[in-house]
């Protein structure tokens, strides 16, 4: 925290100096840069912080302009009424950003190009509309005729104002990094589906970060109206888009501060050098090419790595943990039946009238051959792929047209193949992320203390001295051995206490001991919560060990179920074995 | 609508379709088989339409255009894909900017070395071909001849030539068409180059219609964007259809409300597509 | 270029050393879509700035000339504006570019300095300090409409422009020029900036009967229009007259696609007189092969200037207020001819030329003519 205090404490003196140094030109000079600072900071938020790249983000810079300068106009000077309708239009922008953000990512669009091209052609809309309704927007020779916010002079009294929302723009940017809401968005880029089997909405996740990044864009322009005192269709046009970008992108986008001081560097130095060094844009595009190339983390990242070099980073003190709230992935009831599910994909029919009905509390084994559909039947229950006929139930409740996001409040929860955890982040974190699913609410993404909620499950398997999680909390989980990563997404599967938990192949990759050990924490767990576990496993020894009950699929069908002697004595199962014992 | 003022929208539609065509066959080439979004096909686009005016300029002969051109373009692609693309394969967002970033290189470059100024490729041949009563330009009516012939023959070599195998093999799955000896590396670049000159082609072919200026690339670029967002990202049946639907979409509303009409339906088809159908009208495969 | 601006550090810095300057503001769009008039521009400034302190300096002191890019956004146009005036010291302005930077740089001065647009444009610009030598739509339209009318014949006009604020407020006052001289308008239309395909509006040129189409299409977009028209045979149907079509954007064009394309401007290369012949030859003596093909957009610099330089020496100074009190009437010549200051807008000659032989020859020229904006 004291950090954070620090940085910000000089951004605002650094900045309050410039009119003092370098007297109201160059405030006014640098004030504009700033403006275009902020927008590309919230470029650099959706992009750095979010992974997906917003190429019109001009859209909303614009929207804000425009807005602000018609509120001015419309009611000259009354301060308080200029900013709470400046605020609202930037919250508009937020809104419409979600919206928009939501509907693209709802559907089959991933974080990729899609999602940038649409942004891209917005802007062109927008900026086309902004041209050929003069009776509106004043066309191409702009709106003007306006009185900046609250009569301040661009050259006095309106650059503290731009520092001001430079250094809460600032602020909040580095605060949500230290914030769950900071943490769900990196754990989004790092690994969206077990975000997702966490009781994560993704498509929300990004709409959040792109309403930010919208609401940050809307609030330099509407400062931006006052600054310049007209407003033209280039500040929502495509090209400011792609300098956004451009800025965000060589200042540096996984640094709040980035994108400012790309824009500020750039911008000002190019206002400075245009007219005095002849190849000038040419020289931009080749260092933006640079970094694009070799320095993907931009300015800032040298800047850090260079204080990483000087020891000057500060170790974060580990608060104690408290008590996690109830989950509500605990409180869901109901034993988990499929009736007649069948699915093909790409012309093949893997699940051919599946039924299945699980037990309430137990461990089921669920064995076959290759090919059987036993994973695509955990896909089925999880929504990862869609079911074309037949029901899947959770007692009374249908799950049918549900995400995989929504599964975990309906007490389901699962394991992976093979093992899926956040890689970038630290092991420490990627508990974090687990203790927050199914038991976050509402604000508490913006408050820090659930950040150190421990929950029981994880509690108890890092008191066990057998599982190898305790001693490298601090270590980057993408770096685990195998072995370790299956423990620790096991971790992250039982930390909201699931109903259900669904494990595929849990011992894959591990070493005996290390499976006879799975195979306790999967009893123990049972026990402890009373919970109904499924596990695919072809290792028979492991079925043994573990199963209450077994059944056997083969061809999308289920062939057999029962105890596993009662499974080994049905004929129809050992005619699909009898070709080679698994 | 009388029947000429029909045969005309018919001809000005097929004009469109075609001229999209061929603007977004290098683009789709080169994102269809390296997932590469060119942002600088518009610079090649460009390049090319400055073919003519270079021989022009030296005093060669029309001609003579034709190897300027593939030469031209073919070695800037050479050395772009050597310094740039070889190192940005499977890195989409990077590839995007990288080649936004050249693309203002290029077009930077061209105004240092050529000049701001528009230039004027004049017509190979003059003339009017009568159709029915509609008198049509007959460079327009050669080009969309020489398009449908280059179309059916790049779909044929594609479907059955060895180099055809090898591209789709390495579509599929990159790491097993070089463990089956496919140099994967060589058969990239020379993607890249093949689109990168089917853009120069495009542009040499079209600069008799169109203004010459170091700028020119951006509308090249954006008309290509939106046919294969239609037509979906990567098959050249896909790409055909697109062009048709874009084409037939601006000529339609442009003839019958107004451009600007035609331009914004343009970019909402676009936008819809990519929300709902992002594989556009034609899946890849 | 790169000669150009050694040469005026060179002569600043000798200047500087020898006598007190009056510094001069010059905004040329070098980059950006009218980036291609940078060149043109910057050496009418040279030799403006050549022949005002040949002819005595502005009130007894050299001129020195600084030049901005305002080829770029408003926003970052108005930081070059700022820069000048504020940190090199500019006295005035003399600006050719697009009206968004205009309205955008009149807003920044507030009539605290005299400042000259040189642009053809829409009209109505009535900011105090701020002096209009650029042809307006009334200027370009009200002789010529007419004199087409009795010597080609024609009366049915199409409108054709760009769909922004220059061409549709060009068409609002041609309306009213084609139907006081007994002609009708047929059909009017709009493209966006940067439209590369004419075909339907072509089709609708064609079947609209219109024997005349004004054009106020801009740049790269009058010369993809002007290829696809002669394409189509139009030229046959119906002759052009383009307000915004000088020199680089015919060559563009191409002869071949010329015939019968007309253009009203206050400038054009071929001007049939002494000033003119004069300008041009002192082009190439001063600048040889790097001499940019001289235009209208680019020559109406050297009528800035001229206009500041006649304005300042009326008023013994620079001062806003001083200016103001002596501008109206003020007259000064350059190579289009003489031009007299009649509010804050000149009244000046204008010519018509015919590009058909893919260089425009000018076919008739009206003198003083008013702009038709009268400001409160």
């Amino acid at each position: 925290m004291g950090s954070i205090v620090t940085v910000n404490l000089a951004l605002a003196a650094g900045l309050l100096l410039v009119p003092w140094l370098g007297g109201d030109f160059l405030a006014w000079q640098i004030g504009l840069f700033l403006l275009y600072g902020v927008a590309a900071q919230g470029v650099g938020f959706a992009w750095g912080r979010g992974g997906f790249l917003p190429l019109g983000n001009a859209l909303f810079f614009g929207l804000g302009a425009y807005g602000a300068a018609a509120v001015l106009k419309a009611t000259e000077g009354a301060l308080w009424v200029n900013l709470a309708a400046m605020a609202l239009i930037a919250l508009l922008c937020a809104a419409l950003a979600f919206g928009i953000a939501l509907l693209l990512f709802r559907g089959r669009m991933g974080s990729g190009p899609g999602f940038s091209l649409v942004t891209l052609a917005l802007v062109l809309i927008a900026a086309q509309i902004a041209e050929t309704t003069p009776a509106l927007t004043g066309g191409f020779n702009g709106f003007s005729g306006y009185p900046p916010l609250a009569g301040l002079d661009p050259f006095g009294g309106l650059y503290p104002v731009i520092v001001a929302l430079v250094v809460a723009v600032t602020l909040s940017l580095t605060l949500i990094e230290r914030l769950p809401a900071g943490l769900i968005l990196r754990g989004l880029v790092a690994q969206e589906e077990r975000l997702e089997l966490l009781g994560f909405a993704p498509h929300r996740v990004k709409a959040w970060a792109f309403a930010g990044s919208a609401g940050i864009g809307a609030l330099a322009g509407s400062l931006y109206a006052s600054h310049q005192g007209i407003v033209t269709p280039q500040a929502i046009g495509f090209m400011l888009s792609a300098e956004l970008v451009i800025w965000a992108a060589v200042g540096g986008r996984f640094s709040p501060l980035g994108p400012l001081l790309g824009a500020v560097a750039i911008g000002w130095a190019s206002s400075a050098l245009r007219d005095t060094v002849a190849w000038w844009e040419v020289g931009v595009a080749a260092v933006f090419l640079l970094v694009v190339l070799l320095q993907p983390g931009g300015a800032m990242d040298l800047i850090h790595r260079g204080i990483a070099r000087l020891g000057l980073t500060r170790r974060r003190r580990d608060a104690p943990p408290l008590p996690a709230p109830p989950s509500r992935a605990a409180a869901a009831r109901g034993p988990l039946r499929l009736c007649d599910v069948g699915l093909s994909a790409g012309g093949i029919r893997i699940l051919d009238r599946l039924s299945l009905a699980l037990p309430e509390a137990g461990i089921l084994c669920v064995i076959g051959p290759n090919g059987a559909g036993k994973t695509t039947m955990l896909n089925a229950v999880t929504a990862r792929l869609p079911v074309q006929s037949g029901q899947i139930t959770l007692g009374a409740v249908s799950l049918g047209g549900k995400a995989t996001w929504q599964m975990l409040d309906h007490g389901i929860a699962r394991k992976m193949q093979i093992p899926t955890v956040f890689g970038a982040l630290t092991l420490r974190e990627n508990l974090q992320l687990a203790a927050l699913a199914g038991r976050m609410r509402g604000l508490d993404a913006l408050r820090p203390s659930p950040l150190r909620w421990q929950t029981p499950p994880v509690a108890r398997l890092l008191a066990d001295p057998e599982v190898p999680l305790a001693a490298g909390l601090d270590k980057d989980a993408g770096h685990l051995p195998q072995g370790h990563r299956q423990f620790l997404e096991l971790a992250m599967t039982l930390s909201p206490e699931p109903r259900l938990v669904m494990l595929d192949e849990p011992a894959a990759g591990m070493s005996p001991a290390e499976t006879q050990l799975m195979v306790r924490l999967a009893r123990d767990y049972q026990q402890q919560t009373g919970a109904a576990i499924v596990v695919i496993e072809h290792d028979m020894h492991l079925v043994d060990a573990l199963a209450d009950e077994v059944a056997v699929l083969h061809q999308g069908r289920t062939l057999a179920t029962g105890s596993l002697a009662e499974v080994r004595r049905d004929p129809l199962v050992a005619a699909v074995y009898a070709g080679g014992h698994k | 609508m009388s029947s000429d003022a029909l045969v005309l929208f018919a001809l000005n539609a097929t004009w469109q379709i075609a001229a999209l065509a061929l603007l977004a066959l290098g683009l789709g080439l080169v994102f269809g088989l390296l997932r590469i979004m060119n942002m600088a096909h518009g610079d090649f686009v460009m390049l090319g339409a400055y073919a003519p005016v270079l021989t022009a300029q030296w005093g060669l002969p029309p001609l003579a255009a034709i190897p300027v051109c593939l030469l031209m373009v073919g070695l800037t692609a050479l050395i772009v894909e050597r310094l740039v693309i070889r190192h940005l394969y499977a890195r989409m967002f990077d590839s995007l900017l990288a080649t936004w970033a050249l693309s203002i290189l290029m077009r930077e470059g061209a105004e240092l070395a050529f000049g701001p100024q528009f230039r004027n490729v004049p017509l190979p041949f003059e003339g009017v071909t009568q159709i029915g009563t509609v008198g049509y330009p007959s460079y327009r009516l050669l080009v969309i001849g020489l398009v449908a012939a280059g179309f059916l023959a790049l779909w044929l070599w594609y479907r059955r030539s060895l180099t055809g195998l090898k591209l789709r093999a390495m579509v599929d799955n990159p790491t097993l068409a070089e463990g089956a000896g496919i140099n994967t590396a060589r058969l990239s670049a020379g993607a890249f180059v093949a689109g990168c000159l089917l853009a120069g082609l495009a542009g040499l072919l079209l600069a008799p219609t169109l203004s010459v200026y170091p700028g020119m690339g951006l509308d090249a670029l954006i008309r290509s964007f939106f046919t294969l967002i239609v037509g979906g990202l990567g098959t050249l049946e896909g790409l055909a259809v697109g062009a048709a639907v874009i084409g037939g979409l601006q000529a339609g509303l442009s003839a019958y409300l107004s451009q600007t009409a035609g331009y914004l339906g343009v970019l909402i088809l676009a936008i819809l597509f990519l929300w709902r159908r992002p594989d556009g009208l034609y899946r890849h495969r | 270029m790169k000669r150009l601006l050694i040469s005026t550090a060179i002569a600043g810095l000798m200047g500087g050393t020898a006598l007190a300057e009056v510094r001069i503001g010059v905004l040329v769009p070098d980059s950006g879509p009218a980036g291609l008039f940078g060149p043109s521009a910057r050496q009418a400034a040279a030799l403006a700035a050549e022949d005002i302190n040949a002819a005595g300096g502005i009130n007894g002191e050299p001129v020195e000339l600084i030049f901005a890019d305002v080829g770029v956004p408003p926003a970052q146009a108005v930081q070059a504006v700022q820069r000048l005036w504020r940190s090199d010291g500019v006295q005035g302005f003399v600006g050719m570019h697009d009206s968004a930077v205009r309205a955008a740089i009149t807003g920044q001065l507030r009539g605290q300095l005299p400042y000259v647009y040189t642009a053809v444009y829409e009209g109505g610009e009535c900011a105090t300090g701020t002096y209009v030598t650029g042809e307006t739509p009334a200027q370009q339209l009200a002789p010529v409409i007419p004199w087409l009318a009795e010597n080609e014949g024609v009366s049915r006009w199409y409108l054709i422009g760009n769909d922004y604020n220059w061409p549709r407020d060009t068409n609002a006052a041609a309306q009213e020029i084609i139907a006081a001289s007994g002609g009708t308008v047929v059909g009017e239309e709009y493209v966006p900036l940067g439209a590369s395909d004419f075909d339907a509006s072509l089709g609708r040129i064609r079947s609209s009967g219109a024997d005349a189409v004004l054009v106020t299409l801009v740049g790269g977009d009058s010369v993809g229009f002007n290829i696809a028209y002669s394409a189509f045979g139009l030229d046959q149907q119906a002759l052009r007259l383009g307000t915004l079509i000088e020199e680089n954007t015919l060559a563009g064009i191409g002869s071949a696609n010329a015939n019968r394309l007309f253009a009203s401007m206050g400038y054009f290369a071929g001007i049939d007189s002494d000033a003119a012949r004069d300008y041009a030859a002192r082009l190439g003596a001063t600048f040889g092969s790097d001499a940019a093909q001289p235009n209208g957009m680019g020559e109406s610099i050297y009528d800035g200037l001229m206009l500041l330089a006649a304005l300042s020496n009326a008023a013994g100074s620079l001062d806003a207020a001083a200016v103001a009190a002596v501008a109206d009437g003020t007259a000064f010549s350059s190579p289009r001819g003489e031009a007299v200051l009649d509010g804050n807008h000149v009244a000046q000659t204008i010519f018509l030329a015919d590009g058909s032989s893919g260089a425009f020859e000018v076919v008739t020229r009206f003198d003083s003519v008013p702009s038709g904006v009268t400001c409160p």
